[in-house]
């Protein structure tokens, strides 16, 4: 009798928390990991969110690094854990749509519940300020005059500044008279542009900043604000779809999320980067805002993973 | 630049500016000398708190921290035999056979005086030579940094304690693990069998720490325990006088002089400043034939060196807004954060910042000789738990420490894995520094190797004709390997 | 050796061959021939012999191999012998407690093996204190759970009852 009434009462009280799981989301601290060191680029982004979605979202909210393998070890372990919202990733372009096309990892397109995007950038091909080349027509030349002479650099197969030369290169068909040369990071890789061992190198335009380098053509569908002279790829003759490239990046959720949660997820991270503490920190540190709701990025990240499958192609990925 | 150092000493000297030197300066000492947990961790304790300061002080606690945590791996490194970093192993060749003979106050003693003149000199080296410097990087292109690490590589037969032929077994076996993952140039996989936690590699702290921390518990738990109570006679650090010193300077300064150089090349770091560093002092050094054995040279050679790459690898980093390392990448992300874009003008656009941080550095390093002989003096009492207690804690802190390097709970498995084999290998007298060595440099190696055959087409000769300096490195590399096998000879012809 | 009874000759030629330093190397050198012929078994898309990802992975197991033949060589005929193992039962179970509890944290959480563990541990070295042992079991990982998980923030992992250790 006592017996029964305990279990009885404990079904009910499993039950009832199960029904009730969207409405008292959340109940304990948010994990946000970001899938590489601590203090690079993506981490810092991620520490600078924090805070303004634990006060959208009404809980503690904590970033980890889980680093390696260009990102993936973090996805794949986030891919097997349980779908309760209580664990997300900000992950990259090249993290969810590039690597798990040419790497065998247990994640693909259906492994997500997008939540939102947070940042993107399109992505610029750059010389140096002292380089002769003046604009692409220069570039395609050159190379074409001396076939296997001239070098791209990149931070590794793979990466967004690897992507950019290819879609630069392959898009105006020289790409097999030029050597690719990856480095470990962009760090060894501006020193060597710097130091003329390679010739072109490209990235978002946050590094032109720095103010020793010239970009030559920017991968956006129309050009930037900042470097009105720059002609788009369309412009200089690159045909979709190598012709956008963005460096984007967003949170995500394990696939299989209650769309309750999501809402909620997506309505914090929404109120976060509205917040003017972020935009404030977006503005000193560089960082492009764009803004995705679940649905929409979730679209777009579809569409992106389609596209950049003729990306991977051109790139012998 | 010099003349805005009356501003840049106000911020130091300003209450936060204080408290962030001293502080940052504790905070990594303590954290360094736990074992198992090193600079990677400290810096990522402390990064969260940088956020929400302004630009100066938010830099100089990292720094404060790294280098603090960077001379507290050598007294974990001395006392029990446990780096907490790479850097620190080639302490442990000389720093724990002196503790273990009774003198670790003194062996403490030369690593604080060496890592202090290191970073010193390395501080002035910054202020007043970084754009001379930078330019030297500038030089050191695929194939002369493979010629470099080459040279580097030699260390393994000088630090092959007892057995040379077991010590090059010990690099190619470090060699390989470091091949284990993504190909750096093409990024397939290898020797990952489909296990995708494999795409990472092995993480080089986590088989550093197994080798040494983990397989030294075990080597402790294999031998009869007739001493329980303590693990090493330590009541503080003890200076080496001024007599000791005769016939040392000459390697204290080539220490310098080498940790300075590498740490301004980016991309080959503090461990390999350090091994380079302590197979030279073996080559060249008065007192070389005690090496190994508990010799001052060898702490000095080693400390000296990895302590003035600090000041080295702020060189690219200042001057040309390349990162020089692992922590200096941290630090111009968080200047970025600040709405400063490192670049050539880093220094030209803001000289009070540069100039606080420069001589930030020099105060952190300064700080170091009263701090460490503090601590040491507070934490020797720690040192005196039974040793049993003592190895518990050095399991659970090493699976700390290891967890929060890359957040992943398979890094433990590898550091449980390297330490059984570490523990197999050590009984054989297979020497775990050169696998370390190996480990280290093999990625490097591999990369500028094949970089190097794309920029010549796949020549190696032409890796010399052209390169006088990549020519010099290689050739020194011979006669350092050369060098041991005439001595010998020489030896058995007088004999 | 000189001076030995040429009746232990056999049995000496039988340790020297079963010693266990014999043994080790004996497996490191068929580690590195089985990771050798691994190389073999993968194909790559790279046509250039020197940019073919297996190429620098080759070099270093071809002298990993030669190294540990030699080395081989020169442990069964020097007659050298491993330090003796004092106590088989305290290794062993340090070398198990600690691989299980490595193995442990990622799913069950930092606080409680390392409570099993330190138990286990300090048992093994012979430290059976009624009050130390426990206290110390649980002082210390509870120090860390409380410093990392909730003073700065950056959580060790946690059990599957609670998010709190």
């Amino acid at each position: 009798m006592k017996l029964s009434t305990l279990t009885s009462a404990m079904f009910g009280a499993a039950f009832a928390a199960s029904a009730a799981v969207a409405d008292g989301f959340p109940e304990r601290p948010i994990n946000l990991i970001a899938p590489f060191n601590a203090g690079g680029g993506t981490d810092l982004l991620l520490r600078g969110l924090a805070p303004h979605f634990a006060e959208a979202i009404g809980s503690d909210v904590f970033v980890s690094n889980m680093a390696g393998g260009s990102g993936t070890v973090a996805a794949s372990a986030l891919q097997g854990q349980r779908p309760d919202g209580y664990q997300m990733a900000y992950m990259s372009v090249t993290v969810s749509t590039i690597q798990p096309q040419i790497k065998n990892v247990p994640y693909g397109v259906d492994s997500w519940t997008p939540i939102c995007s947070v940042a993107a950038s399109p992505t610029m091909l750059f010389v140096t300020a002292d380089s002769p080349f003046q604009s692409m027509e220069d570039v395609v030349s050159a190379v074409k005059a001396e076939p296997g002479k001239y070098v791209y650099g990149s931070s590794g197969p793979g990466a967004i500044t690897h992507l950019t030369m290819v879609s630069a290169f392959a898009g105006l068909g020289i790409i097999d008279d030029m050597k690719h040369l990856p480095f470990q990071g962009s760090g060894p890789a501006i020193k060597e542009l710097t130091a003329g061992n390679i010739q072109f190198f490209g990235d978002t335009e946050i590094l032109m900043k720095r103010g020793d380098f010239r970009p030559l053509v920017v991968f956006n569908s129309e050009r930037v604000e900042g470097f009105p002279d720059v002609p788009t790829a369309t412009e200089v003759g690159i045909a979709a779809p190598l012709n956008e490239l963005y460096l984007w990046g967003g949170l995500f959720a394990p696939a299989g999320l209650e769309p309750d949660v999501t809402a909620k997820l997506e309505a914090a991270c929404e109120g976060a980067v509205a917040s003017d503490g972020f935009q404030e920190f977006a503005a000193n540190s560089g960082t492009v805002i764009n803004y995705r709701g679940a649905e929409e990025f979730d679209a777009f990240f579809r569409a992106q993973y389609e596209s950049n499958a003729a990306l991977i192609e051109a790139a012998g990925l | 630049m010099l003349s805005s150092l009356p501003d840049a000493i106000a911020i130091l000297l300003s209450f936060e500016g204080l408290v962030v030197l001293v502080l940052g300066t504790v905070l990594g000492i303590i954290l360094g000398a736990m074992p198992g947990i090193g600079s990677t961790v400290a810096v990522a304790i402390v990064l969260p708190f940088t956020l929400t300061m302004s630009q100066a002080p938010a830099i100089l606690l990292l720094l404060a921290v790294y280098a603090g945590s960077v001379y507290g791996g050598s007294i974990a490194a001395i006392l029990i035999n446990t780096p907490g970093t790479p850097q620190s192993a080639a302490t442990c060749l000389d720093g724990y056979p002196m503790a273990q003979r009774g003198e670790a106050g003194l062996a403490l003693g030369w690593a604080t005086v060496a890592s202090v003149v290191g970073g010193l000199i390395s501080a002035v080296v910054l202020i007043f030579a970084a754009p001379q410097l930078a330019s030297v990087a500038l030089e050191f292109g695929p194939i002369e940094t493979f010629a470099l690490i080459l040279l580097g590589m030699t260390c393994i037969v000088s630090v092959s304690t007892g057995s040379v032929v077991k010590g090059l077994l010990a690099g190619m076996i470090g060699i390989f693990l470091s091949t284990v993952g993504g190909d750096p140039i093409l990024g397939e996989m290898r020797f990952t069998f489909g296990n995708w936690q494999l795409f990472a590699g092995f993480n080089l702290l986590a088989v550093v720490i197994g080798v040494f921390a983990l397989s030294e518990v075990f080597m402790r738990a294999s031998v009869h325990i007739s001493k329980v109570s303590e693990l090493v006679a330590f009541n503080g650090i003890v200076l080496p006088s001024r007599a000791m010193w005769r016939g040392r300077l000459r390697n204290l300064s080539k220490s310098v002089v080498i940790g300075n150089l590498i740490g301004v090349l980016p991309g080959t770091g503090a461990a390999t400043a350090a091994f380079i560093s302590y197979a030279e002092g073996r080559r060249s050094s008065p007192n070389r034939a005690g090496f190994g054995k508990g010799e001052p040279d060898g702490i000095v050679s080693s400390e000296a060196a990895n302590n003035a790459v600090t000041g080295g690898a702020l060189v690219p980093t200042m001057a040309l807004g390349i990162p020089g390392d692992a922590i200096t990448a941290v630090m111009l992300a968080t200047l970025t954060l600040h709405g400063i874009t490192p670049g050539p003008k880093l220094v030209e656009d803001n000289p009070t910042l540069i100039a606080a941080i420069f001589t930030g550095f020099f105060i952190i390093n300064l700080l170091l000789l009263p701090l460490g002989m503090l601590l040491s003096r507070v934490a020797a009492p720690i040192l005196r738990v039974r040793e049993a207690f003592m190895m518990t804690a050095i399991v659970i802190l090493c699976a700390v420490g290891i967890y929060f390097v890359r957040g992943n709970p398979f890094d433990l498995l590898v550091m449980g894995g390297a330490g059984v084999v570490g523990f197999l290998l050590r009984r054989q007298g297979v020497p775990m520094a050169p696998l370390v060595i190996g480990m280290v440099l093999g990625p490097t190696l591999e990369l500028t190797l094949r970089q190097g055959l794309i920029l010549t087409d796949g020549n190696f000769l032409a890796f010399f004709t052209g390169h006088p300096i990549a020519l010099v490195l290689a050739l020194a590399a011979c006669v350092a390997l050369m060098l041991p096998v005439w001595r010998a000879l020489r030896a058995r012809s007088t004999a | 050796m000189p001076g030995r009874p040429a009746a232990n000759l056999k049995d000496d030629l039988m340790t020297r061959i079963a010693n266990e330093r014999v043994v080790v190397q004996l497996g490191l050198l068929i580690v590195a021939l089985a990771l050798y012929a691994s190389t073999f078994a993968q194909s790559f898309s790279s046509s250039d012999l020197a940019q073919s990802p297996m190429f620098f992975p080759r070099i270093i197991l071809a002298l990993w191999i030669g190294l540990a033949v030699i080395s081989l060589v020169q442990s069964a005929r020097a007659d050298d012998q491993a330090q003796p193992i004092a106590s088989w039962l305290r290794i062993g179970v340090v070398l198990v407690a600690t691989l299980v509890y490595v193995n442990l944290i990622g799913s069950e959480g930092f606080f409680l093996p390392s409570v099993v563990f330190a138990l286990i541990c300090l048992s093994a070295f012979g430290i059976r204190h009624p009050l130390f042992v426990p206290v110390f079991a649980i002082a210390v990982p509870g120090t860390l759970v409380l410093l990392f998980n909730h003073a700065l923030g950056m959580p060790l992992p946690t059990s599957r009852f609670t998010y709190l250790f």
